[in-house]
């Protein structure tokens, strides 16, 4: 009984440790006088969402965040789509090295190639759109839809769909009937994670995107500067993020 | 014979981009209507620290409407720091670009304008044309050197900045006004000061000044190694920004702030950041220095961009910005070149506070920007370490 | 939605070759990447603007290896990096044990980290653990250094906090119904726990959290924000050196901050390709 109780304890503490460090940004978003010793806020109001929202900029930001986010993330789909499926088979060793190829953006500090791009992108007359931006981001975002996205093409997978096609199924119908619902959960995985990972770049964004609002750029001059509307552009700015999630586990939950 | 085409053309585009820099830019039009005509309907890309919610709403309340009625929208660019700003410029040059820029205006001083300065980033020679440039005084040092290096109406005054310290009245009686009386103060309060480290602005300021008052580099770092075992953790560290040591000063840690914004007491009160006990006073006489704002040699609206150069020197709109009420900092505007009823308004600005200091002593002159770099290097191999 | 389901077609047809469902995915990183790398590369030895020599040069990175604090980076940057990515994933390996069994609320809740961006995790730590941040508010006195603590240990507890979620959701997704059954199989068949575990859950487990651990391990040596707010006076870390060499030399130090850049994006592409080996020879 001990035993059985014993990981149960140990997990659910774990959790708190992880999940309860965000709540004091909920705290600190409506303190408006929170000064050392005090546990809590001297005190409480909404200065710091006044500030934040002051002339438009973080709505507008919100909004172009959210689209070059959902077209970074579409783009990456597409493109990683078929290559997931080329790269959950095939010899070993020509795998390995694609992944690995594919995966080089994700281990290259985000500064660096955030500057690196902005003269290209400027000379092709890419910069300061939201395309541009989402292209730029598409870097990272690509590798990891990939990563999350091999291993749903398993081979279980392509036996249900080798049997729906002897089944005399048509390749729309495969594909609605079986090989989505059967990736449902990566997918939906994949796609949080790039629609995260495009939300929170600010490198390449500013270098790139020639002064569009973008959420996390509105957000850094504020972070040590003003913890109160650094804390209320962080809830704006984590927001969609949560809610990506809960819809997320939802559809992964709903498909197993 | 392809690539005999392809190395024309490239010699072509390298000759382009030859002359693009070295040909000096000037303002679009000599005549200030036909400016203001031209910059009617222009959208002006404002590159600006975005960190602090009182200039924000500076520039959102009072700046943007004034330009708004002469048909430019201000469009605000935060950013967190201005070297964001000179690098998309420096990218844009790069590209071979040279005109049509993402950034119109910039809010520069020190090292950012003049390394822009020595590569040619900048428009030259409009700042003095702006109509109300005359309220300036341009013969003064302060205004026409930027850290020594001659401004040469490549860049508009628009705040003044001077280095100032804040402690807590309710606190500490009466604070140190020299460094031997500060050195003395840390050795009978151990722990209770502290600076930022260079690089950052603040702590590089610091470190400047307390060269400048002690007569050189050797005696004042030499002054800072006697300081540091009396300082926060005993010296082992230091905050790495001014926004660590402002949080330090409000959490009462240590005793004392410092920064180059005259109002930064002011502002942070206002804020709910320091109690209202707090207190600015000199170490000696301020070190002084100027916030300018520049336009890019390749901006894609210089008219609106002057419009709103010239703006932000608008008597009216510098004392809104002198106001305690508003931003307090300093104004850069000459008292002597206005209309009495105006320079009294400005003058009296800074006694309507009192986290605002109405004397800043005998202003101290910044180094020259070239010096920067080694007496940092010198505070890291001989201080820090 | 098209390129899927024209792939879907082309599979009952006659299989292409692999390579065509590759091209678009591979031309794209190599325009992104490589030409982000081309363009940090490019001003890492162009002249600078203004002033300075005037053709292309290896100036830049002569400068930093000559510079002892860009060695001290270099060397903290992956002490920091190895130190970081083992202890998440060894932290994860535990958790991801105990939460197998658990409800998908709980897995929910534990994954919120994973959705905190980098920059949200950097304002949290101040908000903690600065002084006169809520854990010395609530504990009176911190008992050990972590703001600028000279160990790195600030920046450590950080990346393990922020890493450590992610890690444990590509455990967990390979730790599902198919191995419970194969661990089930084996333990009728006589094996004992821990060879279950040798022999079943490790192998299963081993290849995720190599990636995931490089993953991290590039993460640290890239990081930017985190050491700027906690990490110690000196030495910086890659990222924090480039920062700072172009925050007093705005133009001057862009060549110097690109190579030093580099060198990170080299050093994490080297971690990775070891943890990879790693990986793959305990295969065998």
């Amino acid at each position: 009984m001990v035993e059985r109780r014993l990981p149960r304890t140990v997990g659910t503490v774990a959790v708190l440790l992880f999940a309860a460090p965000l709540a004091v940004l909920v705290v600190q978003a409506f303190a408006e006088v929170w000064r050392y010793p005090a546990l809590l806020p001297q005190r409480w109001g909404l200065r710091g969402f006044e500030v934040a929202f002051e002339g438009d900029q973080a709505l507008q930001a919100t909004l172009d965040s959210f689209e070059v986010a959902l077209i970074s993330t579409a783009a990456a789909i597409l493109l990683a789509w078929p290559a997931a499926r080329a790269l959950a088979r095939g010899p070993a060793r020509l795998r390995t090295a694609a992944i690995v190829f594919l995966a080089l953006p994700l281990l290259v500090p985000p500064l660096a190639t955030g500057t690196g791009l902005a003269e290209w992108f400027i000379r092709l007359g890419l910069a300061d759109t939201r395309v541009g931006v989402a292209l730029a981001h598409l870097t990272v975002v690509l590798p990891y839809v990939l990563l999350v996205l091999i291993p749903g093409f398993n081979p279980r997978l392509r036996e249900l769909e080798e049997m729906a096609a002897s089944l005399g199924m048509g390749p729309v119908r495969r594909l609605v009937s079986v090989t989505l619902p059967g990736i449902r959960a990566v997918l939906a995985a994949a796609a949080l994670l790039g629609f995260l990972v495009s939300w929170s770049q600010y490198g390449s964004s500013l270098a790139v995107g020639g002064g569009l609002p973008m959420l996390p750029l509105t957000l850094l001059p504020f972070v040590g500067s003003d913890p109160n509307v650094a804390a209320a552009l962080s809830l704006l700015f984590l927001a969609p993020a949560v809610l990506a999630l809960l819809l997320a586990s939802r559809a992964a939950r709903e498909a197993l | 014979m392809r690539s005999l085409v392809a190395s024309i053309a490239l010699a072509v585009v390298l000759a382009g981009c030859g002359t693009a820099t070295s040909s000096a830019p000037s303002p679009t039009a000599s005549n200030w209507s036909q400016v203001l005509a031209e910059a009617k309907g222009q959208t002006v890309n404002w590159w600006l620290y975005g960190g602090d919610a009182a200039t924000n709403a500076f520039v959102e309340d009072y700046v943007a409407p004034a330009a708004a009625k002469l048909g430019v929208t201000v469009k605000r660019v935060p950013v967190s720091d201005t070297v964001d700003a000179v690098d998309r410029v420096v990218a844009e040059r790069r590209a071979g670009e040279t005109s049509g820029g993402a950034v119109d205006l910039i809010w520069i001083n020190g090292e950012n304008f003049v390394e822009g300065k020595e590569a040619g980033l900048w428009l030259r020679n409009w700042a003095q044309k702006l109509p109300n440039s005359r309220y300036v005084d341009w013969s003064s040092p302060i205004i026409n050197r930027d850290f020594q290096v001659p401004v040469e109406g490549q860049e508009s005054p628009w705040q003044g900045a001077a280095f100032i310290y804040g402690y807590d009245s309710a606190a500490v009686a009466s604070p140190p006004r020299s460094f031997p009386a500060l050195l003395a103060w840390a050795k009978a309060h151990p722990g209770r000061f502290t600076y930022p480290a260079p690089p950052d602005f603040t702590g590089a300021a610091f470190v400047r000044q307390v060269i400048q008052r002690l007569g050189g580099v050797a005696k004042g770092l030499r002054f800072l190694r006697e300081l540091k075992p009396y300082q926060f953790e005993g010296g082992t560290q230091f905050p790495t920004s001014i926004d660590e040591l402002d949080q330090l000063f409000a959490n009462g840690q240590v005793d004392f702030d410092m920064s180059y914004n005259a109002s930064f007491l002011n502002l942070g009160v206002k804020k709910g950041e320091f109690p209202p006990t707090v207190r600015p006073f000199l170490i000696g006489g301020a070190l002084e220095n100027t916030s300018y704002v520049t336009i890019p040699a390749d901006a894609a609206h210089v008219a609106g961009a002057e419009v709103v150069a010239n703006l932000l020197l608008d008597p009216r709109l510098q004392a809104k910005m002198a106001d305690p009420a508003v931003l307090g900092t300093p104004s850069v505007l000459d008292p002597a070149r206005l209309p009495a009823a105006r320079a009294a308004a400005l003058r009296g600005a800074a006694s309507r506070s009192p986290y605002l200091l109405t004397d800043l002593g005998r202003p101290l002159g910044e180094l020259p920007a070239t010096r920067d770099v080694p007496i940092e290097e010198a505070w890291k191999r001989e201080v820090l370490r | 939605m098209r390129s899927a389901a024209a792939t879907a077609r082309g599979a009952t047809r006659r299989v292409p070759p692999d390579l065509l469902r590759l091209a678009p995915a591979l031309l794209v990183t190599t325009l992104l990447f490589g030409g982000a790398l081309l363009g940090a590369l490019k001003q890492s030895v162009e002249p600078p603007l203004g002033g300075g020599p005037s053709t292309w040069s290896l100036a830049s990175w002569r400068a930093v290896f000559a510079d002892p604090t860009f060695l001290d980076a270099l060397w903290f940057s992956i002490r920091l990096a190895v130190i970081s990515s083992l202890a998440a994933a060894l932290i994860a390996l535990v958790l991801a044990t105990l939460l197998r069994s658990r409800g998908p609320a709980l897995k929910t809740t534990f994954s919120l980290p994973v959705t905190v961006p980098h920059l949200i995790v950097a304002v949290l730590a101040v908000a903690w653990l600065a002084p006169g941040g809520i854990a010395e508010r609530a504990l009176g006195s911190l008992p050990i250094g972590v703001v600028h603590a000279q160990s790195g240990l600030g920046i450590v507890l950080v990346y393990v906090y922020k890493e450590t979620p992610f890690l444990v959701l590509l455990l967990l997704s390979v730790m599902g119904r198919t191995l419970r059954r194969r661990e089930e199989a084996s333990a009728v068949l006589g094996a004992s726990p821990s060879q279950v575990l040798r022999w079943v859950v490790w192998p299963a487990v081993r290849r995720p959290l190599a990636v995931g651990s490089m993953i991290v391990g590039a993460f640290v040596l890239g990081a930017f924000e985190v050491p700027l707010v906690l990490g110690p006076n000196y030495p910086p870390t890659l990222a924090t050196y480039a920062y700072q060499a172009t925050q007093t030399s705005p133009l001057s130090g862009q060549g110097k901050a690109a190579a030093s850049l580099l060198v990170a994006a080299a050093a994490a592409i080297a971690l990775g390709l070891a943890a990879l080996a790693l990986a793959r020879t305990e295969d065998g």
